[in-house]
């Protein structure tokens, strides 16, 4: 089992800028891909594989790991950057993504990515699922958490409302949701499209213990996270505010990047000339 | 009490409760209605530990079985057959059979067994829809003894299963020594003339559908299907090279179920003339399990008139 790592601010913030570098070049190479909804988890998802979670890379199917379930499934490469870093799978596949018979498809897949706790990909599919992960941990008395990130647009799907119910009235206090607050779907900004507001409101009539937090800082995602972990008797939410495309000045915050297009090296360049920090080796 | 004087929920329930016993991973999930799939009070009240009743919410249902299969648990989740196909096809798709968790999902009530919920509960589909899915085997078994061994190889069998569960009680087609292998169909008569080929409700029928033509020199062979998904092609195959005519029979829509995958293999295999009975492309009603049989065609009457029909014109014109 790996335990959490010391936290290091300026080394933390260079692994998120060096992970924005990577998913960046990686959905560049594949040329298309959700870009912004990947970058607005990075310090969540590193949060979490970091500091948060009980792992064992060498063990990926650990019976008493942590769980993360990633049901906003397009969030995957994110996700792939950090079980790689991690040493669950070689970096070497990272440029893969999305290519033809590839292990890394676009959507979070458990069948082929070691590390990898649930496939998703058709929104609002994988909250039901970690509850069901956080049921069977009860059963055989496993004392594990179980971790579910949901998007804010997928939020508008109602099965997560089916499975918020449930998550309350059977009192899963190991399991805890994070939403990606980034503001933004596909067709523009969530107060646009179907407001969600109040969303924290929504959580806490549902019966959740619900935490809100600025999802790029370092300390305040940390303390709401294990404050979320620490509940006891219900489910725990945590709102954490982020922004969509955050550190490439090209699609942050805007709707665009969701799913961006780069048909040419032009536009590879233009992405990659876009980022915060660019100072880096692709490792691979 | 013999098991076939049981209702099939109660075979239900019953075998789940057992297998519950044996296998501490295997769970019951029901969606507000475990009363009448005969889960509750058998299991709900036996196993209460691993009974999960979701509420009126079959789509979370779904998914947390797939959440609960990752952790290799075996869940059994049942609602009426409407709401455990076209209801939560994307989660079956998706969480269940793309994702290759071992989910056994239960659909209650399938075809004219509906009756009295009528046309929005009453579906025709579900065989056509499940077995189009890939990873997804689909099951239909005829008795309460063949409902208790394909529970059993369902609990045994890593594999993604849609089950057709009837509800009522049934007249025995087999006894407590039958053996279920999804990829094997079931020869219940030798004939010559036509092959009759059923499967899940509509299987008690045809040996009395037999029994008759053989009163008229017709030999009729029998072929019970209890699983749509794997199709068993080559008993199929074997069956119409002797007879030269196929007719299928099945509780429900007769556009891609059991009549579809025997027109796609004979089709491909050994063409001969093939009637399919079932429902035709028409929505549910209110109705009796007699009237829709007799509306849409498809009651003992009718299995018998095709076979005839079918059997006599392979044997050409005087016969």
């Amino acid at each position: 089992m790996e335990t959490g790592e010391t936290f290091d601010r300026a080394r933390f913030d260079r692994l998120a800028a060096e992970w924005r570098y990577v998913i960046t070049d990686m959905i560049c190479r594949a040329g298309s891909g959700h870009l912004g909804g990947a970058l607005s988890l990075v310090e969540i998802v590193m949060t979490l594989y970091y500091r948060i979670m009980r792992i064992d890379p060498a063990n990926p199917r650990w019976p008493d790991r942590d769980r993360l379930v990633l049901s906003k499934g397009h969030g995957a490469p994110v996700l792939y950057v950090a079980l790689a870093y991690k040493g669950f799978f070689p970096k070497s596949w990272l440029p893969t993504l999305n290519a033809d018979g590839t292990r890394l498809p676009s959507h979070a897949d458990a069948r082929t990515v070691p590390g990898v706790d649930m496939t998703t990909g058709s929104l609002g599919q994988g909250l039901s699922a970690a509850c069901g992960m956080a049921i069977a941990a009860k059963m055989d008395h496993r004392r594990h958490n179980v971790f579910c990130i949901i998007g804010d647009g997928e939020s508008n799907e109602g099965q997560n409302w089916e499975a918020a119910l449930l998550a309350a009235h059977r009192g899963l206090d190991n399991l805890v949701a994070i939403t990606d607050y980034n503001k933004l779907q596909i067709d523009g900004f969530t107060e646009d499209v179907l407001n969600l507001e109040p969303i924290a409101d929504k959580w806490r009539a549902f019966g959740w213990e619900t935490f809100e937090a600025d999802g790029h800082d370092w300390d305040d995602l940390y303390s709401a996270l294990t404050s979320a972990v620490a509940v006891s008797g219900k489910p725990a939410m945590v709102i954490a505010h982020t922004v969509k495309g955050r550190g490439n000045a090209l699609i942050e915050n805007r709707a665009e990047s969701h799913n961006i297009k780069v048909p040419d090296e032009t536009t590879y360049r233009q992405f990659m000339d876009a980022l915060e920090v660019k100072d880096f080796t692709l490792p691979y | 009490m013999a098991l076939h004087d049981e209702e099939m929920r109660f075979v239900y329930g019953e075998t789940l409760c057992e297998l519950m016993d044996e296998n501490p991973n295997v769970v019951c999930l029901e969606a507000d209605l475990s009363k009448a799939s005969g889960t509750n009070p058998r299991v709900a009240a036996r196993h209460s530990e691993r009974f999960i009743n979701v509420g009126v919410c079959e789509a979370n249902m779904i998914c947390v079985a797939a959440g609960l299969a990752s952790e290799g648990k075996i869940p059994f989740c049942a609602s009426f057959s409407c709401f455990a196909s076209r209801r939560v096809y994307d989660q079956i798709a998706i969480s269940v059979a793309y994702a290759n968790l071992n989910v056994k999902i239960v659909g209650t009530s399938p075809g004219i067994t509906a009756g009295p919920n009528g046309g929005t509960h009453m579906d025709f589909g579900d065989l056509a829809i499940m077995r189009a899915m890939p990873n997804l085997h689909v099951y239909s078994p005829c008795d309460a003894y063949e409902l208790r061994a394909v529970l059993r190889h369902m609990a045994q069998n890593y594999q993604p299963t849609y089950l057709q569960l009837l509800r009522q009680r049934l007249p025995p087609i087999f006894d407590e020594s039958v053996e279920f292998d999804p990829h094997s169909a079931v020869v219940l008569r030798e004939g010559t003339d036509v092959t009759l080929v059923s499967t899940g409700y509509m299987t008690q029928f045809t040996a009395g559908v037999a029994e008759r033509l053989a009163s008229e020199g017709i030999q009729v062979e029998l072929l019970h299907y209890p699983s749509v998904k794997p199709f068993d092609v080559e008993t199929l195959v074997r069956s119409a090279r002797k007879t030269g005519a196929v007719v299928t029979v099945e509780n429900g829509s007769v556009i891609g179920g059991l009549g579809g995958a025997v027109c796609e293999a004979l089709a491909e295999r050994h063409p001969v003339p093939v009637r399919r009975l079932g429902v035709p492309d028409r929505f549910g009603e209110v109705a009796s399990e007699e009237y829709l049989l007799e509306k849409h065609r498809f009651g003992p009457e009718h299995i018998a008139e095709a076979c005839r029909s079918l059997a006599t014109a392979g044997r050409g014109v005087g016969r």
